[in-house]
């Protein structure tokens, strides 16, 4: 073969490769039609409902198994039947007339992925095992706190409290019902069920090492390690797609529709989750068809999108149940070598672990941090300063309320004082973490870095991202100095930002080791408040608070979107879901 | 040459002592928590830090550590990887294999090109091919990989379709994760779909391969023949081709036969470390390309500051460029032979 065939022939080989291949430009046709493609850059934390706790994880779960009773549609306030066949209410007799008991008849001719039938032993187990789990900072204190009116089944020492009779007492398999029982009556239980009651297969959860359902081995599995669950990596449950595969390598999630599903089939066949961390990647595939949403785009790059006429933007969607971001500082940093600490002392080199102990290094921190710049660059001036912890447009928020605003006066001041001066004495070096791939969390810990830098030049801040879930992970190991997070609301009440945002029970206060008896008694007093007016005047005191301890800084209430393609049908929008809910949606 | 290389093999065990110490001693610099996940398999154990400092010694004198860590590198065990996952010797397998076949795709064209154009450069210094491929070099050279590869991306995906992103199709991708469909033999997706006796799969993930190898072509080939361009130029300069000139050969016999044979001394020692190089993972190119290969992973490890991958992959990348260096001293000896009796 001559040279010149030498350079031809590749040439030729990849010619025929693309020529003869499926999926070229097609116009209009629509690409993969039974198979949805999302592209975001998180990864899956847990596919355990008694451990996942976060919207990449949820976004997975709630697509795979299925709660008693769901959202009606895009509405937060009205719910539908699902593995209950009924909603519970006085009028139907289903809630007791005192408001505490609560029985859901549970459907019959309900299989889950494996083929067995779905049976109100499962139920109840499922909802004894969410609360019996309880990991430090998860999900469980949610009904914790309606059924035993605990916001944790351990006491202070780590022991606990939980009793298998309370358990069996407050939650019942009676025939084909569950009947749940609360210590009082809570006005937002029923809102709590749709994300909080998925229904997992007791047999598989056995099988897969998870508790056995007796009182003899409940401890184990109290606060258990997330890669000791039964469905961490696992799943049977009875919803609209069964995990396929979870592809670790490949970092995509694959979901295949369930043929034997209760209602009718879904109209996709499959949904593949995949994560691509670079953003221009992601746009390239949304607009070749190759994926058909991305889940990961922010608002400064959403202009890459405009003007395609096969891409939709559904802008302005309402977010009032949500505060996204804020930046949270852990008040007694896990220093054991951890690099983010610096040296682990205040020697201009590090920070000590109570670093942020200090109420005025938290405050120099809020005014030092631009949120006008954060807000234009960073969202495009479609945002509104966050007032607090409890959103725009929800129950208990105070248009009046005090918040910071970037003061360099102000932020030298607090530095100048915190810990006796020694910190503007000696300065100090630390790390902002946010989770990688998510520019606008990046962009605020930039905005913030550089305008503390300024401030003294003896000031040093590092930022890094970290993967979802080993940021997850940190986070709840007390191991990140300040990190960026969001909320979305579990059920709309500003009880759920309260308690997760400021009781020491809560998400966040956990991971940043806060605690206050002062502010913890006023989030439980106002709970069980049921006068509106003083109910909103202690949510008033406890946002006010909340600015004056400043355990973490809200800094914006962002407004909703979503990209997708033209072809993409059916979906609506909910804005307490933590993702797609695919059944709905379809290809054409 | 079976002495010469079997002497140099000889060295192997010692190279390998000389890096393992290295790594070693930058692993001390970190703190016993933070080394704890080097002992570890499963991320459960990790909740038992004082119990995993206690039994491995990490509390010990450092020769005593020394031993306990390299007796389990021996073994091929190398503690877990968080950014993965999976323990680390399972990420190094389960990345590497992509890596692998992007980079002998790559080296291909980077070669043959490099060498060609260098060639023809010298040999027509100061001519329109020398001019254009001075301009190549330049231009290859120049522009960063994540400008070329976006580029690429814009141009022949965003604009044209034809080459997309990632490592196969949705519908291929799906087809080889079933393991009643497809068996991976070499996990090197060409040869096992050809292995398979799946065409299309083959076709696919050669259009998947195109712009990855395309970046990687233009930004190493660059290099390649501006070096093999200067080392032509000076042995073209050599008496020996002169005379070979003046004994009448003809222009292609003194070109190829004489003159490129021994200019190649030092573009066999750019090449290999360009193969190691690319082996070792070319972070920016699979990640543009949303390519799973070893590089996205190792260089993903050390933003997560994960001791236990970036210590395996620093020691897998160590073993390569050992590997790396041998093929280039053997393939010395082959083109010359002084070399090996010295």
């Amino acid at each position: 073969m001559s040279k010149t065939r030498w350079f031809i022939l590749p040439v030729l080989v990849l010619a025929l490769a693309f020529a003869f291949q499926p999926g070229m430009a097609t116009g209009q046709a629509v690409k993969n039609p039974d198979t949805y493609v999302s592209v975001s850059f998180g990864d899956t934390d847990s596919l355990d409902p008694g451990w996942a706790y976060d919207t990449a994880s949820l976004t997975v779960i709630f697509n795979v198994y299925e709660p008693l009773i769901f959202y009606e549609g895009g509405r937060m306030d009205r719910f539908v039947p699902f593995l209950s066949t009924a909603v519970p209410t006085l009028q139907n007799g289903l809630l007791s007339k005192d408001g505490k008991v609560y029985t859901f008849p549970i459907r019959q001719g309900v299989k889950f992925h494996d083929g067995t039938p779905l049976t109100a032993e499962d139920a109840a187990y499922s909802l004894q095992r969410f609360l019996l789990s309880d990991r430090d900072g998860g999900p469980s204190s949610l009904l914790l706190e309606p059924i035993f009116g605990l916001t944790s089944s351990r006491d202070d020492k780590g022991n606990l409290i939980l009793k298998f009779a309370d358990l069996q007492r407050a939650i019942q398999a009676k025939g084909n019902n569950v009947v749940i029982t609360l210590k009082e009556p809570f006005g937002p239980f029923l809102s709590l069920m749709p994300l909080w009651s998925f229904v997992v297969s007791k047999k598989t959860a056995i099988a897969n090492g998870d508790w056995n359902g007796t009182a003899a081995t409940m401890a184990k599995y109290n606060n258990p390690k997330k890669e000791s669950m039964g469905f961490f990596e696992k799943a049977n449950g009875t919803g609209p797609f069964k995990l396929e595969r979870w592809d670790r390598a490949g970092r995509q999630i694959i979901l295949a529709r369930n043929g034997s599903y209760w209602r009718a089939p879904a109209r996709l066949q499959r949904v593949v989750l995949r994560q691509v961390d670079e953003p221009a990647t992601r746009i390239l595939m949304v607009k070749a068809g190759d994926a058909d949403s991305d889940g990961g785009v922010s608002r400064r790059e959403l202009p890459q999108y405009e003007g395609d006429p096969n891409v939709k933007i559904l802008d302005d969607l309402p977010t009032g149940v949500s505060t996204n971001p804020a930046f949270f500082f852990t008040v007694d940093i896990d220093c054991r070598g951890n690099p983010d600490c610096g040296s682990g002392r205040l020697d201009g080199n590090g920070i000590p672990s109570n670093f942020f102990s200090d109420v005025k290094v938290r405050q120099a921190f809020g005014y030092s941090f631009d949120f006008n710049t954060f807000l234009q660059d960073g969202y495009r001036g479609k945002a509104t300063l966050a007032k607090g912890m409890i959103p725009l447009g929800m129950f208990g928020f105070n248009p009046k309320q005090e918040y910071f605003t970037f003061d360099r006066a102000k932020a030298t001041a607090a530095f100048r004082e915190a810990h006796g001066g020694q910190v503007w004495e000696r300065g100090f070096k630390m790390t902002i973490l946010y989770n990688a791939g998510n520019v606008t969390r990046e962009l605020g810990s930039r905005i913030l870095k550089d305008s503390i830098e300024a401030l003294n030049p003896k000031f040093k801040i590092d930022i890094r991202g970290v993967t979802w879930s080993s940021f997850l992970a940190a986070m709840d190991a007390g191991k990140l100095p300040i990190f960026w997070i969001g909320w979305i609301a579990d059920f709309p009440d500003p009880h759920n930002f309260a308690f997760h945002f400021f009781h020491s029970d809560g998400t966040f206060p956990h991971s940043q080791k806060f605690k206050n008896g002062e502010i913890d008694a006023l989030v439980t007093l106002a709970v069980k408040e049921t006068d509106v007016r003083k109910r909103q005047a202690l949510y008033f005191q406890i946002n006010q608070k909340y600015f004056e301890l400043a355990p973490s800084i809200a800094t914006v209430n962002a407004i909703g979107f979503r990209v997708q393609r033209t072809w993409v049908r059916g979906w609506y929008y909910n804005p307490i879901y933590p993702g797609t809910y695919y059944y709905t949606i379809w290809k054409g | 040459m079976t002495v010469f290389i079997a002497r140099r093999l000889l060295l192997l065990p010692l190279v390998g002592i000389g890096v393992t110490l290295l790594i070693f001693s930058l692993l001390q610099l970190l703190s016993p928590e933070q080394r704890a996940a080097l002992y570890v398999t499963d991320p459960r154990q990790l909740l038992a830090l004082d119990s995993i400092i206690r039994t491995h010694g990490l509390d010990k004198p450092v020769t005593v550590q020394y031993v306990q860590w390299l007796w389990r590198v021996v073994r091929g065990d190398l503690g877990w990887s968080e950014t993965a996952k999976m323990t680390v010797a399972r990420a190094i397998t389960t990345f590497f294999p992509a890596t692998l076949e992007l980079t002998l795709y790559a080296f291909v064209p980077i070669i043959a090109l490099g060498i060609w154009l260098g060639t023809k450069s010298a040999v027509h210094k100061d001519k329109i091919i020398d001019h254009f491929s001075r301009l190549f070099a330049i231009g290859g050279q120049s522009f960063p990989t994540f400008v070329w590869g976006l580029l690429l991306l814009m141009v022949f995906y965003g604009a044209l379709r034809l080459f997309p992103p990632g490592r196969l199709s949705l519908e291929a991708n799906l087809y080889v994760l079933d393991p009643e469909m497809f068996r991976p033999y070499t996990r090197l997706l060409t040869v096992d779909a050809l292995l398979n006796g799946q065409v299309w799969i083959f076709l696919d993930a050669l259009r998947h391969l195109a712009l990855p190898v395309i970046t990687l072509s233009l930004v190493s080939c660059a290099t390649l023949v501006r070096v093999t361009r200067s080392s032509m130029l000076e042995t073209l300069r050599q008496d020996y081709v002169r005379t070979a000139r003046a004994k009448g050969l003809e222009e292609p016999k003194v070109i190829n036969k004489h003159a490129r044979k021994n200019a190649m001394i030092p573009v066999i020692t750019l090449s290999a470390l360009l193969f190691v190089g690319l082996l070792n993972g070319v972070v920016i190119t699979e990640t543009i390309y949303n390519y799973p290969g070893i590089g996205r992973w190792g260089a993903g490890a050390a933003l997560q500051l994960d001791a236990a991958a970036v210590a395996g992959f620093a020691l897998f990348s160590a073993l390569l460029l050992v590997l790396g260096n041998l093929t280039a001293d053997v393939l010395y000896a082959w083109i010359d032979p002084r070399i090996r009796l010295r």
